[in-house]
């Protein structure tokens, strides 16, 4: 495995991707928080967003200010390809190991 | 209801945090977050939510890496280019070059303010280099000593030889200990001359300690033998035309504190002249062990501070390390000698290099050499800030006067990107360009004040202050100094102007920086105000002084130095020529602070320092001292001191009664009984400064110096060189030295000139100095008016009421100035005169309204020579030019 992504990494990186054009700060936080029914802090997600842009995976623009920012703009996030690959191959490999497995998994 | 906002505070917090970072997406994702909370909490609990995001996103790795991503792009405006720097160094010169007016107001001003810290500089750097060239200065120390009895608090720079003694024996640390007995003074013939000469006593150990090269001679053992002298270069040079002088015979007369007052040395070295920055001046050293055995050890009992003040004590440590102990030592040597002496003594350590500059410590019978007092810098310090600090306002005050002239270049900066600490720094570099065009001015006038100040102080001649590398960077230190507090305000000002006010040609903060500016003024003309009520009153009293009625005749009297001929020899002589009426002899000047102190008891009872001059018969009639009681000495011929006079301040000390009841009473002086015979009207036989204290007269011939004759002159010319060929009869050899008695006294007191001549100077340099502002402002608000002026004219107003209406707001401050210094200088006059004087004017209406005068006068033709110019141009030319 070339990259190593964190598990919270990965999480910022599909939401992301499911949230498609309308990713930024506020609605991944709340996307996340929903969905995975933990709060998040507003710190800890821009640390990992930082990093994420840094390792190559995650690229933003600015743009769409709202009266209710203060007419503050919003920084949109987009996953690029070698975001996609990072997390198909985690995907991938998950699968596999998945397919492996000697014991039943899924509990219902 | 209005919607409630996010929290400001945390806003503004992390927003100051972050600085030039981009975190404008953060902020409004918080924002948003803030708003979406609201529907569903309180606004109390919003807010906590915003406070806590804020904290959780300081510390966080986003806003960190921002913030480096931040400094390092291209686009970065906090670093400081050197393109930038040169742009603002071009705009500052053309501005300098377009505002020539000002700008000349401006360096003279500071040039001015400049070349008396520039001294101060020059002086100081000078000074700390004292001592410099000893190779072990760093572990060199000398003993001192903090003497306090009852009567009075010793600072010495001396320590008594006991502790040499003590430390010697059984003491390891110390490599080395020198002893010094200053104060050797004595007189060498040379070319038939008496060529006074002065130095130390000390021990062969001197050479180990200090860096003093010999240039003939062995350092080890020059100064082993008793009677063997090492002369500097230019002393030997002065004596014997040659320096090769080895083993040569040095013959010397009056030698104090010796035993004999003629006495012939061995000359075993030749040293190099002491360099001039050592605080350690002289012309011979001589082997301790050549003094009398009492004077080379100490066993007094500390009792009186003069006994041991002239001995010194340097040591050379090992390493630094063993001070603790020695201090501990120290201590403990204080303990027994604070018993013995009955008074708190403490010896204590000083380091070489903390001699000069260093404390002001007592040199009794005999200071080492020049030094200077840390006291002396710090109030030269303040007087030169006194002198600088207006000068900087006058900057300060023009700067933000004109500000509305560069509000549209600073309004355009801002608008086109440029940042406020940008702005600061333009105006900054700015003023820093000024003040160093006026340090270049500065030190021209650096140079003519230089010698006159050089002349001013005592020991100015061993003063170099010429310009060297090290005063060259501190000077530009300092210009970037003054650059800094001169251009402060104006900067701070400039880069805080509202770019949109500034372009509509609005100003703002009117009223604040209004009240600094007048501030400022006011400060300036305070200052002027005190050194001209300072002026008069010191004027007043070297007047006082010279006027004073001192309680003795000081007209028609001659005083003749005796120099060695016999009082008898001379009455004789004398006492033949027509002009003289009456011959009397002394051992002092009296009324010029001139004089010694002796113990005197009466049974075996306390004991005082009693003033003391030894005179004959005739001296209560040549001064025409009043006797209130008893009688003079006699006319006899006094083998033995039998009688003494006192004053009435010696009855009241030692508590002697009414002068009638003091007569026959018997003193102790130097273990012999004398007898009160008569009792003088209290006299000032000191300077002024000091006041009237117990004093004696008494009656020892063989202390004689001078001769003081009551004459009467017809023709003082013809009666003076009468007096000299009776003088040249007796004694051929030397010269006739006589001066008139009322002289003397006034000379005691030329240090007034001295002081009237420097307050002047210093006076001159700041009412200058507030002139020129004042002289700016003037012009900048008649500029500014010309059309406001030439209106008035047209609608029918008269030259004089315009330039009254121009001139009244400085009027008015300067009438605020007085109302400042007034109180200033009247409590000031309290309490400095006593502190200077004994006896001594007191600061009366007269002075206040004649320095008011002169302030007013002078403010007012500045003011009016501009003013009254703009009021007198013909409006048609002022309204024309549209």
């Amino acid at each position: 495995m070339k990259t190593y992504l964190g598990e919270f990494e990965e999480l910022v990186l599909l939401t992301v991707a499911s949230l498609g054009d309308d990713a930024y700060g506020v609605s991944i936080q709340l996307e996340i928080e929903k969905r995975c029914n933990r709060s998040i802090s507003i710190g800890a997600l821009h640390s990992t967003i930082t990093r994420l842009e840094e390792k190559g995976f995650l690229k933003s623009w600015l743009g769409g200010a709202t009266q209710q920012r203060g007419g503050r703009s919003k920084r949109y996030y987009e996953i690029t390809q070698a975001g996609k690959k990072a997390v198909s191959e985690i995907k991938s490999m998950r699968d596999e190991l998945w397919s492996l497995s000697k014991v039943k998994l899924s509990v219902k | 209801m209005k919607t409630p906002q996010p929290p400001k505070l945390a806003r503004k917090l992390f927003e100051w945090y972050c600085g030039q970072a981009n975190v404008n997406d953060l902020l409004g994702d918080m924002d948003e977050l803030f708003y979406l909370n609201l529907t569903g909490k309180s606004v109390f609990r919003s807010k906590l939510i915003y406070w806590r995001q804020i904290f959780s996103l300081l510390f966080s790795y986003a806003v960190r890496r921002r913030k480096t991503q931040s400094q390092s792009s291209g686009f970065a405006s906090s670093t400081l280019s050197l393109s930038m720097l040169n742009s603002y160094f071009k705009i500052a010169a053309r501005n300098l070059y377009k505002h020539k007016y000002f700008t000349i107001v401006n360096v003279l001003g500071l040039a001015i303010g400049m070349s008396v810290s520039l001294l101060l500089i020059v002086f100081y750097l000078h000074v700390c280099t004292y001592d410099n060239f000893h190779v072990n200065k760093s572990e060199i120390y000398r003993v001192v000593t903090s003497h306090y009895n009852t009567e009075r608090d010793w600072e010495l720079a001396g320590a008594p030889f006991s502790i040499a003694d003590d430390l010697d024996h059984g003491f390891t640390g110390v490599k080395k200990i020198v002893r010094i007995s200053a104060g050797f003074s004595a007189d060498a013939v040379a070319d038939n001359l008496d060529l006074p000469i002065r130095g130390f006593y000390t021990d062969p150990s001197f050479f180990d300690v200090f860096t003093f090269p010999l240039v003939r001679g062995n350092a080890s053992t020059a100064l082993s033998n008793p009677n063997s002298v090492i002369i500097s270069e230019s002393t030997a040079q002065k004596i014997f035309k040659t320096t090769d002088v080895l083993g040569k015979a040095l013959e010397l007369k009056n030698v104090r504190r010796a035993k004999d007052s003629i006495a012939v040395y061995e000359i075993t070295g030749v040293i190099a002249d002491p360099p001039e920055n050592s605080h350690m001046a002289f012309e011979v050293l001589i082997s301790l062990s050549t003094l009398p055995a009492e004077y080379q050890s100490y066993t007094g009992d500390f009792r009186n501070v003069s006994s041991y003040g002239f001995q010194y004590v340097y040591l050379l440590l090992n390493d630094n390390a063993v001070i603790p102990k020695l201090q501990t030592r120290l201590n403990k040597l204080s303990t027994e000698a604070s018993k013995r002496a009955d008074a708190k003594i403490n010896f204590h350590l000083q380091a070489l290099t903390a001699i000069v500059p260093g404390p002001d410590l007592s040199t009794l019978g005999g200071s080492l050499g020049p030094t200077w007092e840390n006291e002396g810098f710090i109030i030269f310090g303040v007087i030169c800030l006194l002198i600088l600090l207006p000068a900087c306002f006058n900057y300060t005050n023009i700067s933000i006067a004109r500000a509305l002239k560069r509000a549209k270049e600073i309004g355009l900066r801002k608008t086109m990107g440029g940042l406020k600490n940008q702005i600061f720094f333009q105006f900054i570099t700015e003023t820093v360009l000024i003040t160093s065009v006026s340090l270049l001015g500065g030190l021209v006038m650096f140079y003519f004040i230089r010698r006159e100040f050089q002349t001013m102080l005592v020991s100015g001649s061993s003063l170099n202050l010429s310009l060297t590398w090290t005063i060259g960077i501190a000077l530009a230190a300092f210009a970037l100094f003054t650059g800094f507090v001169a251009g402060f305000f104006p900067a701070l000002h400039f880069a805080g102007l509202n770019p949109i006010q500034a372009l509509r040609n609005q100003s703002h903060k009117q009223s604040s920086q209004g009240r600094i500016r007048k501030g400022l003024t006011i400060f300036q003309f305070a200052l002027s105000f005190c050194f001209i009520i300072g002026l008069i009153v010191f004027t007043r009293q070297y007047h006082y002084n010279l006027s004073y009625d001192f309680g003795f005749e000081r007209e028609n009297i001659v005083d003749v130095q005796l120099q060695g001929v016999k009082p008898e020899q001379f009455r004789n002589q004398f006492s033949q020529l027509a002009a003289v009426q009456n011959i009397s002899m002394s051992s002092h000047i009296m009324g010029v602070g001139t004089g010694t102190q002796m113990t005197a008891s009466v049974d075996s009872r306390d004991s005082f320092e009693v003033y003391q001059i030894f005179a004959d018969h005739n001296y209560v009639n040549v001064l025409k001292l009043e006797l209130i009681a008893g009688k003079n000495f006699s006319n006899e011929i006094w083998q033995r001191e039998k009688h003494i006079l006192v004053n009435e301040e010696f009855l009241k000390q030692f508590k002697l009664g009414t002068p009638f009841e003091a007569l026959g009473k018997l003193i102790l002086i130097e273990n012999k009984e004398v007898e009160i015979i008569g009792v003088l009207k209290n006299f000032n036989y000191t300077s002024l400064l000091r006041p009237i204290e117990a004093f004696m007269i008494r009656t020892d011939p063989s202390q004689f110096q001078l001769s003081n004759l009551s004459v009467r002159f017809t023709d003082a010319y013809s009666s003076l060189s009468e007096m000299e060929s009776a003088w040249k009869a007796i004694e051929p050899e030397k010269k006739f030295e006589a001066r008139f008695f009322d002289d003397e006294l006034r000379e005691s007191y030329d240090f007034y000139k001295m002081f009237l001549k420097l307050v002047g100077f210093l006076g001159i340099l700041a009412i200058s100095i507030s002139l020129l502002g004042l002289l700016g402002m003037v012009v900048y608000t008649s500029e500014t008016k010309t059309k406001e002026v030439g209106i008035r004219k047209v609608m029918g107003a008269t030259t004089a009421s315009i330039t009254l209406l121009l001139s009244k707001d400085y009027l008015k401050l300067m009438m605020w100035a007085a109302l400042f210094a007034i109180p200033l200088t009247i409590w000031m006059a309290d309490f400095i005169l006593p502190k200077l004087q004994e006896y001594h004017v007191t600061l009366n209406f007269w002075d206040v309204l004649l320095s008011l005068a002169i302030l007013l006068t002078m403010g007012l033709a500045t003011i009016a020579s501009q003013t009254f110019k703009t009021a007198s141009t013909n409006p048609a030319e002022t309204l024309r030019t549209e």
